[in-house]
């Protein structure tokens, strides 16, 4: 794909994900047929400060885990009270890597 | 929606093993007396339960031999009693025959809960069970 798009790309949803990462999302999307180029333009992805204050505000009910994808962990975080408070506060810290690992998931499937 | 069976059974035995851990505690607990220190993060901020507060009262009305209590308190204390029973014999019966029949099902479970027939219905309950806790005065 062509460097410009691939770098504006990066440019925009760069926070999406985790650092370490990018440079690798930046290789495969460089080596990447043009024909995909529209389908990944229209990917949304989950901002992890959004997935914070989700996470401040609703965090013991689990809300944040199911707005990320996570429905399974978010069943069991409304049903034990956010794992009995802890697993709520633990996530106020987890819960921004977390998103940013759905969002790089989300990317490795459409590619 | 993807996780390794590994991180899943590892995850599942953890919180049971918390969970017959608090359930030990708040046993002994309601023996030396009948009050149990709250975790609930809402219900100390706000004095409003959530919709799961409760459930240690239920699990432990359930152990006690009073289901009707047990559901009457917070019927999610029933559906918790259940999984901490079944999870780690599922999980060892999958161990000693190698197989994944609980990640499978678990997957299955998670994609039909995604769907929204299913999952606004769920929405309501746990909300209609949020008003009735409130209007317990749990």
């Amino acid at each position: 794909m062509d460097a410009h798009k691939v770098d504006m790309f990066v440019m925009a949803n760069g926070k999406y994900f985790e650092s370490h990462v990018v440079p690798n999302i930046r290789d495969t999307l460089l080596e990447m047929d043009d024909s995909n180029w529209a389908a990944i333009q229209t990917l949304q992805f989950k901002d992890p400060t959004i997935c914070l204050v989700i996470s401040l505000i609703g965090g013991s009910l689990g809300i944040d885990r199911f707005f990320i994808g996570d429905t399974g962990l978010g069943i069991a975080k409304l049903l034990t009270c956010g794992g009995l408070g802890i697993w709520g506060i633990v996530d106020w810290f987890l819960i921004m890597a977390a998103t940013r690992e759905k969002n790089v998931e989300k990317l490795e499937q459409a590619l | 929606m993807s996780i390794s069976p590994k991180k899943l059974y590892q995850f599942l035995l953890i919180a049971c093993f918390a969970g017959y851990s608090w359930l030990l505690y708040s046993l002994f607990n309601q023996q030396a007396d009948s009050s149990t220190i709250e975790v609930c993060l809402i219900k100390r901020a706000t004095n409003v339960p959530c919709p799961s507060c409760g459930t240690t009262r239920s699990v432990l009305s359930l152990i006690n031999g009073d289901p009707l209590q047990s559901l009457y308190t917070n019927p999610f204390g029933i559906l918790i009693a259940g999984f901490m029973l079944i999870i780690p014999i599922w999980i060892l019966i999958d161990y000693v025959k190698n197989e994944k029949t609980l990640l499978n099902y678990y997957t299955r479970t998670i994609n039909l809960l995604n769907k929204p027939f299913i999952a606004i219905p769920m929405m309501i309950l746990v909300l209609l069970n949020w008003i009735w806790n409130i209007t317990k005065g749990l």
